[in-house]
């Protein structure tokens, strides 16, 4: 059977490194227990905070769990510096792809790792709480926050990390820690605002989702223009 | 007529220009040997040809297509570049599996073609070498192309691999472009038709190698009998008696007389390649 290009690269990165795919599934355990854990506590032990504690803890977990997708995905751009530096990206330029086909395969190939584990979260969290008897409104926003917001984290690191890895002069891909840091910047924002104003928490987040998917498809779309098929070369 | 052509191309990294305004034409399917020194602009000039760098000017067209324009003329090119690029973590048979789903192609008869099917489930990076770049050269084999970039194929390989690698590609360039750079000039001689020199990025002979003209030419000459009264400058050395002379023809005039003599030669050998002296400093 034939595969497109993201899927074997897909295969490819779950194959290259086992121990991010266990660190992203042991955050997203972490993350569920985080989301849940408030169940445990008794009602009249609430003392007075300044947050709303059993509405924005929750909310945290989403962003464990947004960052155990970008855990999940990481191997596909340790994948892509490899390819890079052993020729086979140059090889795949060659046959007729442009380099914006080259990220476009490493993107979807990183966004498809990253939803099935954000499904995967999703959907245990959600058996987890209602086993636990956790409000399942809350239970439904934490699901649409931690996909929107996972989606768009992992597509902005991956995009960036590619950019740093292609921009690099060194063949070590030590640049791509930065996109890692540059990549999960949205995600403060998506924590502290909705503690500090907990009644548009979802609002917020979805915005600052929305902005960062855009952000990471303008920035996917201008690499693919800006850096020529020369920075894919061994 | 298929025809690749280079017009005045200057190309290069960043700002740094490697080869300059070399113009070449192609017209006729054979095999082009590419020779250079080290650091000569040989990869930059097939990078160049197969779309991945842009010319700084001039143009580059393969059957009147952009080169780094047209992506139907870079699906017509196969560029084997002095790396392996196969997957390491991947078997064989994946390794190229993974280029037939990305460009299409028939991985069992690479395998066949090359005599690859014992490695077939051996992962890549437990081959040997020679076998590495066996299965490597095996991915420019999975389609049919018109015009094959070679860079040093056969590096690295047995002879016996070397021997069938070049006779698939002397069977190609009946009716393909075959570009081959390569430093061994023996086999250059063997296989190519025509040559093409480069030195510091500048296109320095294009033509058959046929008409390479050198400034000298030594053959040995072995013969069963004393022969050295009659050719008194050459000298001797390691059984044979070494004469320099201008050109082939040269030879076949001293083996005719040498003959007539009473000369029993029973071996000739050309002790210098003539392609030797283009890497020599000029």
């Amino acid at each position: 059977m034939r595969m497109s290009f993201w899927q074997v690269t897909m295969k490819r990165s779950v194959r290259l490194s086992k121990t991010y795919f266990i660190l992203g599934v042991v955050m997203t355990v972490y993350g569920i227990i985080l989301s849940n854990v408030l169940t445990f506590v008794p009602a009249n032990l609430a003392t007075p905070t300044p947050v709303d504690l059993t509405n924005s803890f929750p909310v945290l977990s989403v962003a464990l769990l947004s960052l155990s997708a970008v855990l999940f995905s990481l191997p596909v751009v340790m994948l892509f510096v490899y390819d890079k530096n052993s020729g086979v990206l140059e090889y795949l330029l060659s046959t007729g792809l442009d380099q914006l086909d080259i990220f476009k395969g490493y993107v979807k190939a990183s966004l498809s790792l990253a939803a099935y584990l954000l499904v995967f979260s999703t959907i245990t969290n959600s058996a987890v709480g209602i086993l636990l008897g956790t409000n399942l409104g809350l239970l439904a926003s934490m699901g649409v926050l931690t996909f929107a917001i996972g989606i768009s984290e992992v597509f902005l690191v991956t995009v960036c990390m590619m950019a740093f890895s292609s921009l690099q002069k060194t063949p070590m891909g030590a640049n791509q820690p930065l996109g890692v840091v540059i990549g999960v910047i949205p995600m403060f924002p998506a924590l502290i605002l909705p503690l500090i104003f907990p009644s548009h928490a979802i609002v917020i987040d979805i915005l600052i989702a929305a902005v960062t998917l855009i952000v990471s498809l303008a920035l996917l779309l201008s690499i693919g223009r800006l850096i020529l098929r020369e920075k894919l070369l061994p | 007529m298929q025809k690749l052509q280079l017009q005045e191309v200057s190309a290069g990294y960043g700002s740094e220009e490697v080869i300059h305004r070399i113009s070449l034409e192609m017209t006729e399917p054979s095999i082009y040997v590419v020779l250079g020194p080290n650091g000569a602009g040989k990869t930059t000039l097939f990078r160049t040809i197969c779309g991945i760098l842009k010319p700084f000017s001039g143009q580059a067209k393969f059957d009147e297509m952009d080169l780094f324009t047209s992506k139907e003329a870079r699906r017509r090119i196969a560029y084997l570049s002095h790396l392996n690029a196969l997957p390491e973590e991947m078997t064989v048979f994946n390794a190229l599996k993974y280029y037939a789903d990305v460009e299409g192609g028939d991985v069992e008869h690479v395998l066949d073609l090359l005599s690859l099917s014992d490695l077939r489930d051996k992962k890549f990076s437990s081959l040997s070498q020679g076998q590495k770049k066996r299965a490597s050269v095996g991915k420019i084999f999975l389609r049919e192309r018109d015009l094959y970039l070679l860079d040093e194929p056969t590096s690295n390989v047995d002879p016996k691999i070397s021997k069938e690698i070049r006779d698939i590609l002397i069977n190609l360039s009946k009716d393909k472009f075959v570009l081959y750079s390569s430093h061994n000039l023996y086999e250059a001689r063997e296989i190519g038709t025509y040559l093409i020199l480069i030195k510091n990025g500048e296109l320095k002979f294009f033509d058959k190698i046929e008409n390479v003209k050198t400034r000298q030419y030594r053959v040995g000459i072995k013969t069963l009998n004393d022969v050295s009264k009659l050719l008194p400058e050459s000298k001797f050395e390691n059984g044979y008696h070494v004469v320099t002379v201008g050109s082939p023809r040269e030879v076949a005039k001293i083996v005719n007389n040498l003959v007539k003599l009473g000369a029993e030669i029973v071996e000739l050998r050309e002790l210098d390649n003539p392609l030797q002296e283009f890497f020599e400093e000029e």
